[in-house]
């Protein structure tokens, strides 16, 4: 039996036992619930957050000048977003407006941030030396604003010109190389969470043949580098079952609430080398890399006896996912550095660094270099870990040739 | 290899963290023999099995396992039921015994056939859709022996097979070895408990302390000894106490010696002549336990006392 038959044999039987477990329908469930929670609670929260971190100002103005004033400021605010400009809110001036003013700052209930009182030629805004960087600048814009608004009015004049006239064209390249670098971004982030969300069932996976015995079953009749590859492709199987029903659901969603138009302008902005080539070696690069980070993974969890040595070691293995991460997003809008070679060279972030290469430079060849490269790796990753395994779980000598050369049959003086 | 050999070892050496576990292992299983493996538990049994499938490399020597120097290369011929049995506990019985063929090269579809067929003909036919993991653990240590012989090897190691047995299930498999032995197949298993060697073996080996001590057929091993002379007389003294070899000791009323090299036919004259009153006169061939322990050793004879006491326990 060839090396690919023994490992089908044994990914065949992970891929059944995984897929058609119970855990597999929460393995499915919980990254959809756990992003629309997160995406709910963060809306919720991040609505809430701007709302409460923007500064509130105390107009205690007379009627005239308060009305400038947020006119001013709603015109701005139309220009930029209502979160660029500190709020207003009106407040009838006491006879002593500089006691008022401290008396607002005080209030512990209205939380203002600064005071803005006097008339437009005389404005004085009241408050603490460090509202000067950001409420300061600010006020003082809405205050220009007004000012040269009464002043045209005043002069009943007004600001002549007709309205920017739009020509639209397919791209332009500050613009489109944002995209690129945001659909480089996200094509490593697909990549990155799928697979950190298998990490630790790839580093438990083989403590359930050493619980149960079966590794002496599978040690006697398929070499090890079989059984290690074909657990590698029955967790690549089970992640793309994962990675297609969630794909589906979230097209079903996108189709739903009638999205999909949004869906269908995108393509006119394109990764570099085309959608159709993009998204192959996507499929491909995510391949290459949950092949590279799984032998690695299954490779240090076949040294584990135990769930809990497990758990101990999944907190370093997320950290190196990150760092692995990190690596790969400097190639992202930077080019030559030794930090970006290193990163598509490092065999755990070429991957991710040859997805971002693809969303932005037109040229195939360094992919076919690249996926080569990640495939050697996987074929070293899996022989070392075998042997590893053998040596230090099966306390073998020696983990048998690390290239498995045919071996010239020995001749003995008593052979028949 | 030689001609007409399923296995082969010689000079076979093994240690873990620097601890000698075997220490020279030399074998020869004739093709088609059931072969037993004799000796107590940290005798070097699993090790040499072990070591034999490929499954760890020795330290030094070399093993031939039908024509095959490195064992997984005749994985498709070899059945093998280790010590530490191991299933996967959601699997149906049908499914684990192709699995376990399939990793032998047979194919799934033929796997079942034969697994349902192995099945009904043990009367377990009513388990076959059955997770293993709702069954007792003598049955499905009897669904990995059929695991272990679902792809019709030529060769079957069995790795203390009748451990954690209720005495069903014993029977089961001595009847099983036979008719795999009966039909070509070389079995080899080792064992600690020496009447399954003795009822089941045409050859064994011996193993004490990491050696082998012993290796031939087992009528060799008995004939090691001479036979046990056992008499009992009328008259308790007498001129025919002189007639008693200098080993002779009474234990319960009867007199217990090895029979005399020139035979027994002077002795029973001398016996006759000095009035002994003859009651009870018996020759008996030497067990292999006495082989055993006259071969190994009081102490591994112990020891294979006290495993076989834990088994008991244990299928109990």
């Amino acid at each position: 039996m060839s090396l690919f038959e023994a490992s089908w044999v044994i990914a065949r039987r992970d891929f059944i036992a995984q897929v058609f477990s119970r855990s597999f329908i929460l393995f499915l469930v919980a990254p959809m619930l756990l992003i629309g929670f997160s995406l709910f609670v963060g809306s919720a929260a991040g609505n809430a957050e701007r709302n409460l971190n923007q500064p509130v100002v105390a107009l205690v103005t007379d009627s005239g000048t308060a009305e400038a004033l947020e006119a001013a400021r709603i015109r701005l605010v139309g220009g930029t977003s209502e979160q660029s400009f500190p709020r207003f809110r009106t407040v009838a001036p006491a006879e002593n407006v500089s006691v008022q003013a401290k008396a607002l700052l005080a209030d512990q209930n209205e939380n203002y941030s600064a005071v803005l009182s006097g008339t437009l030629d005389r404005p004085v805004l009241t408050g603490p030396e460090r509202i000067d960087d950001y409420t300061g600048k600010r006020v003082r814009l809405i205050v220009e604003e007004a000012r040269r608004t009464a002043a045209l009015e005043g002069a009943r004049a007004a600001v002549r010109g007709e309205p920017v006239v739009r020509d639209v064209t397919a791209n332009a390249a500050g613009n489109l190389q944002m995209l690129r670098r945001s659909m480089a971004q996200a094509g490593q982030g697909l990549i990155f969470t799928v697979t950190i969300m298998l990490a630790t069932l790839l580093l438990s996976t083989l403590v359930e043949e050493k619980s149960n015995k079966v590794i002496e079953v599978l040690a006697a009749a398929v070499p090890l580098d079989a059984v290690f590859l074909g657990k590698l492709i029955a967790m690549l199987g089970i992640s793309l079952v994962g990675l297609g029903l969630w794909v589906g659901i979230l097209s079903v969603g996108y189709t739903f609430f009638q999205m999909l138009q949004d869906w269908m302008a995108l393509p006119k902005v394109s990764p570099a080398v085309g959608w159709p080539v993009w998204i192959v070696l996507l499929l491909l690069y995510y391949t290459a890399n949950f092949m590279l980070l799984g032998a690695l993974f299954l490779g240090i969890g076949g040294q584990a006896s135990n769930i809990r040595e497990i758990q101990t070691i999944s907190m370093p293995v997320t950290l190196l996912q990150l760092m692995v991460l990190l690596l790969a997003m400097t190639t992202v809008g930077q080019e030559g550095s030794a930090l970006v070679w290193t990163a598509y060279l490092l065999p755990f972030s070429s991957p991710m660094a040859m997805v971002a290469y693809g969303a932005q430079y037109e040229a195939l060849w360094p992919h076919l270099l690249a996926l080569a490269w990640q495939a050697l790796w996987v074929v070293l990753i899996i022989r070392l870990s075998a042997r590893l395994f053998r040596t230090t779980v099966l306390k073998s000598t020696s983990g048998g040739a690390f290239f498995g050369f045919p071996r010239p049959r020995r001749k003995r003086a008593d052979a028949a | 290899m030689r001609a007409g050999l399923a296995l082969e070892a010689h000079g076979l050496v093994k240690s873990f963290d620097g601890n000698p576990a075997v220490r020279g292992i030399d074998l020869a299983v004739p093709e088609g023999a059931i072969y037993g493996i004799l000796g107590p538990n940290g005798a070097g049994k699993t090790t040499t099995l072990r070591m034999l499938l490929g499954i760890i490399e020795p330290d030094s020597g070399h093993r031939s396992l039908l024509g095959h120097e490195r064992p997984l290369e005749a994985a498709k011929i070899v059945g093998y039921l280790p010590e530490e049995r191991g299933l996967y506990p959601a699997m149906s019985t049908r499914e684990a015994i192709a699995f376990m063929g399939a990793l032998r090269g047979l194919p799934l579809d033929t796997g079942r056939k034969r697994a349902e067929i192995l099945l009904r003909e043990n009367g377990l036919g009513d388990y076959v859709d059955k997770p293993i993991k709702s069954l007792s653990k003598g049955m499905a240590q009897t669904i990995q022996l059929f695991g272990t012989i679902v792809h019709k090897p030529k060769l079957v190691v069995l790795d203390e097979p009748f451990s954690g047995l209720d005495a069903i299930n014993q029977g089961r498999l001595e009847h099983l070895i036979r008719d795999e032995a009966a039909a070509g197949t070389t079995v080899i298993f080792s064992t600690h408990v020496i009447h399954h060697a003795e009822r089941l073996c045409e050859r064994i080996a011996i193993i004490a302390g990491g050696r082998i001590r012993f290796e031939g057929p087992v009528s060799e091993a008995r004939d090691r000894l001479r036979p046990q002379v056992r008499l009992r007389t009328r008259n308790a003294d007498g001129p025919w106490r002189r007639a008693l070899p200098g080993d002779a000791v009474e234990v319960d009323g009867h007199w217990q010696f090895e029979l005399p090299k020139n035979g027994i036919e002077p002795m029973l004259k001398a016996l006759i002549d000095g009035g002994a009153g003859i009651d009870e006169l018996s020759i008996e061939r030497r067990g292999l336990h006495d082989a055993f322990v006259a071969i190994a050793g009081e102490s591994a004879a112990q020891a294979m006392e006290a495993d076989l006491q834990a088994d008991l326990g244990e299928a109990a």
